[in-house]
């Protein structure tokens, strides 16, 4: 994982750079960009963090390796669910709860059950049945 | 559950919940509604995408044919004019060339690091349905009384406010762009975490395509700025709809409103170019047959661009006199630089090798071309003292689509051309595309060069008219009669996507006989999981090295590796270590 613990490290010290000689430079005076410019070092930070520390704990991973193989993989490969039905509704209740903010409470009212039903059936889809995990 | 060694491929069709006496049309629906399978939902991008490009080329015809002569012919009254183009602009940029990225990035990334789908497979379902009905929303506007948002596409405050914009076509606006933006989130963090945790055994960072790379990078740029973009929506929906007072005048938030956009804005138009600069990079190797020049400059110019590409979004604001000029003119042309030497890598690719005009190269070439164009006028832009001169005018307006246009529509039809039979199982006509690719090539350019000098005259952008006494006139006429030229060329390129499904199937795994990239190891198109079997991964073209062997590394000798060659050299080919083959390259065997 060090590469790509590297491709977001090398970002850091550039944002605080440029972060620094903005704020330097506009005399503290336009924040939008100062902290832009801050937060996302911190945000660079914190997934090359993140990266570095999986690296340090999971296993030499095949795809890291020079002169992997592709058996080097065999076996239970992950979790992919074949279809789903979860997506649409998931994606049409939210825009109807967000529409109804402009159109009228009444229309967020009604699809709030509908956007939780989507939240459940999303969670719960791979609890139970055939290709429960 | 799906297991890569044994997939679970027919459980899309034969599970108990889809009964089998719908007739085949619902099953279908049924099956491309509820798909995981992070081909169809590429295609349902690209399907989506084209939509909205057709919709957002019509606005821009009408608006051309009203300013075809002056007076108002064609539109009612200047109202409908703003409308026309504040949407044209914002189907353009966030729905159409913002999911393009999305389409290619699925279609693509996991085939190209040998993955069997994407992270997060419903996840991308529901990044692709908040785009489908956000962007649904947010042109819903059209339907409202008053008519859809007329602020332009950055929705200048306190213009786009409730005082001076009411109406609910506004409101549609803001709310259907903050649900799109979520998906071009989601998108990004489902391929950021493929490419990270998904790749093939030996496809190590440093052997990944350069397409995938320049996805991963783009997909930092959108966790970066789409946030800011979201609170900045929420802030005008609170002041549009509460009537709160974010971007209130009086406490500076019209300034407030463009900081905020432009931080999103200027790092946008590069999520709409690097993926397609990552399009490019891979058509220009297979037809100059040779191996990409620069493998890793071209990586570090990319990361370089978007960098930089952050910390320049106030040269949007030049003529608002109230920021730190020198800065944002110095980071901005300092975006030449890594610009520059991609292209340098681009034209070094293709030096002395034996380029093949075939039509994905072809458009690649006009991509140069434009996007050349446009990077030119883009250091004359840069420049504040000859900012102020044409700020605001055709000239901007010339300057950016030869930018957006060069990359995202030549670069979107090389790749059609080059991975049609990837997406479909068929191939393109040649001549069809070549009559395609010129009536384009030059409706373009008429429609857009001669508004640089509309611009250097004077003629403002965003007017619905203009006065005889003006002198714009038959560079108007120009420019529109060029622009349905352009309109036309479609019409061959849809003739080629009707007439290609009744082909032939495409039966080799590599129809171009010079695919580097995994993708072109699987059958066209791939099966659901995407490979039957996986080459070993050497170089950067595992499938040039399979079909290739004679060739072998006598294309790219590896002498000892120094520091620099460390740093810049080409991609991990050389795993023994750094000292180069002991043949010196030319038998081909490996160590
Ligand atoms: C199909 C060919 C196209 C034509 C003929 C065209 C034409 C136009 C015209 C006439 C305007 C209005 C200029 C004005 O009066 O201010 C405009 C604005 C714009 N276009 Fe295009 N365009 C095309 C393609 C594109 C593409 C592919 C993109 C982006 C990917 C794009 C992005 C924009 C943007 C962002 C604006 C500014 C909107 C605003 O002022 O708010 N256009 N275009
Ligand atoms: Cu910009």
């Amino acid at each position: 994982m060090k590469a790509e613990a590297k491709v977001f490290a090398y970002l850091i010290p550039f944002f605080l750079l440029v972060g620094v000689i903005y704020a330097y430079f506009t005399g503290l005076s336009e924040w939008v960009g100062i902290l832009g410019l801050l937060l996302t070092a911190v945000m660079t930070g914190f997934v090359a963090w993140f990266f570095w520390l999986s690296g340090r704990t999971v296993d030499a991973r095949p795809e890291d390796n020079l002169e992997g193989e592709i058996a080097d993989q065999a076996g239970d490969y992950g979790h992919f669910a074949p279809y789903s039905w979860w997506p649409l509704w998931l994606g049409l209740s939210t825009t109807v709860v967000v529409l109804g903010v402009a159109v009228g409470w009444w229309l967020t009212v009604v699809a709030t059950p509908f956007l939780v039903v989507s939240i459940l059936g999303w969670t719960f889809e791979y609890f139970r049945g055939e290709k429960a995990v | 559950m799906a297991i890569i060694n044994s997939p679970d491929t027919q459980g899309a069709t034969t599970s108990p919940r889809r009964p089998e006496d719908k007739d085949s049309f619902v099953r279908l629906a049924v099956k491309v509604l509820t798909t995981t399978d992070h081909k169809v939902i590429g295609n349902l991008y690209f399907v989506t995408t084209m939509a909205w490009f057709i919709v957002g080329g019509l606005m821009a015809l009408i608006i051309r044919a009203e300013l075809y002569t002056p007076g108002l012919q064609v539109v009612d009254n200047p109202d409908q004019f703003n409308q026309l183009f504040t949407m044209h602009g914002t189907i353009m940029l966030l729905m159409f060339a913002t999911p393009l990225f999305a389409g290619f990035a699925n279609a693509l990334v996991p085939l190209q690091i040998g993955a069997p789908d994407v992270a997060f497979p419903r996840l991308n379902m529901l990044a692709y349905w908040m785009y489908f009905f956000g962007s649904l929303v947010a042109v819903g506007g059209f339907l409202t009384p008053g008519g859809a948002a007329s602020f332009g596409w950055f929705a200048y405050q306190p213009l786009a406010g409730p005082t001076h914009s009411p109406g609910l076509g506004g409101d549609l606006w803001v709310l259907g762009l903050a649900v799109t933006g979520f998906a071009t989130i989601f998108g990004a963090v489902n391929f950021i975490t493929t490419i990270v945790c998904m790749r093939a055994p030996g496809m190590t960072m440093f052997r990944m395509p350069i397409f995938t790379w320049n996805i991963l990078i783009t997909s930092i740029l959108v966790l970066m700025v789409f946030p800011v973009l979201a609170a900045a929506f929420f802030g005008m929906a609170a002041d549009r709809i509460f009537g709160w007072h974010i971007y209130d005048p009086e406490y500076g938030g019209a300034l407030l409103w463009q900081h905020l956009f432009w931080f999103f804005g200027h790092p946008e138009v590069y999520i709409i170019a690097l993926p397609f600069f990552g399009i490019i990079t891979e058509i220009i190797p297979v037809f100059s047959r040779k191996p990409i020049f620069g493998y890793k400059t071209l990586i570090f110019a990319t990361m370089a661009i978007a960098a930089l590409s952050v910390s320049v979004w106030a040269h949007h604001m030049y003529a608002t006199g109230a920021i730190l000029l020198e800065f944002f003119a110095i980071m901005t042309m300092l975006i030449a630089v890594p610009t520059g030497v991609k292209f340098f890598n681009w034209i070094g690719t293709m030096w002395k090798g034996s380029v093949k005009l075939d039509t994905p190269m072809l458009w690649a070439v006009g991509f140069l071309v434009t996007f050349l164009f446009g990077g030119l006028t883009g250091v004359i832009l840069a420049s504040p003292a000859l900012d102020f001169q044409v700020t605001d005018s055709y000239f901007v307006v010339a300057h950016f689509h030869y930018v957006v246009f060069g990359t995202v529509v030549f670069a979107m039809f090389a790749g059609y051309y080059f991975w049609w039979p990837k997406l479909t199982g068929h191939m393109l006509n040649e001549t069809w595309g070549k009559v395609h690719f010129w009536l384009l090539f030059l409706g373009f350019h008429g429609t857009f060069l001669i508004q640089h000098f509309l611009g250097v005259i004077g003629m403002p952008r965003r007017y619905a008219d203009y006065m005889p006494e003006d002198g714009f006139t038959w560079m108007n006429q120009v420019s529109t009669v060029s622009s349905f030229v352009l309109a036309v060329s479609m019409l061959p390129f849809f003739y080629n996507v009707w007439q290609s499904f009744r082909t032939p199937k495409v039966t080799v795994d590599d129809p171009w006989g010079w695919g580097g990239s995994l993708e072109w190891a699987t059958s066209c198109p791939p099966p659901r999981h995407n490979f039957d079997a996986i080459p070993r991964i050497r170089s950067e073209r595992p499938v040039f090295d399979l079909h290739h062997p004679e060739v072998g590394t006598m294309e790219s000798p590896e002498p000892d590796k120094s520091v620099a060659e460390e740093l810049l050299g080409g991609p991990d080919t050389d795993p023994r270590g750094r000292v180069g083959t002991e043949t010196g390259g030319r038998t081909g065997e490996e160590r």
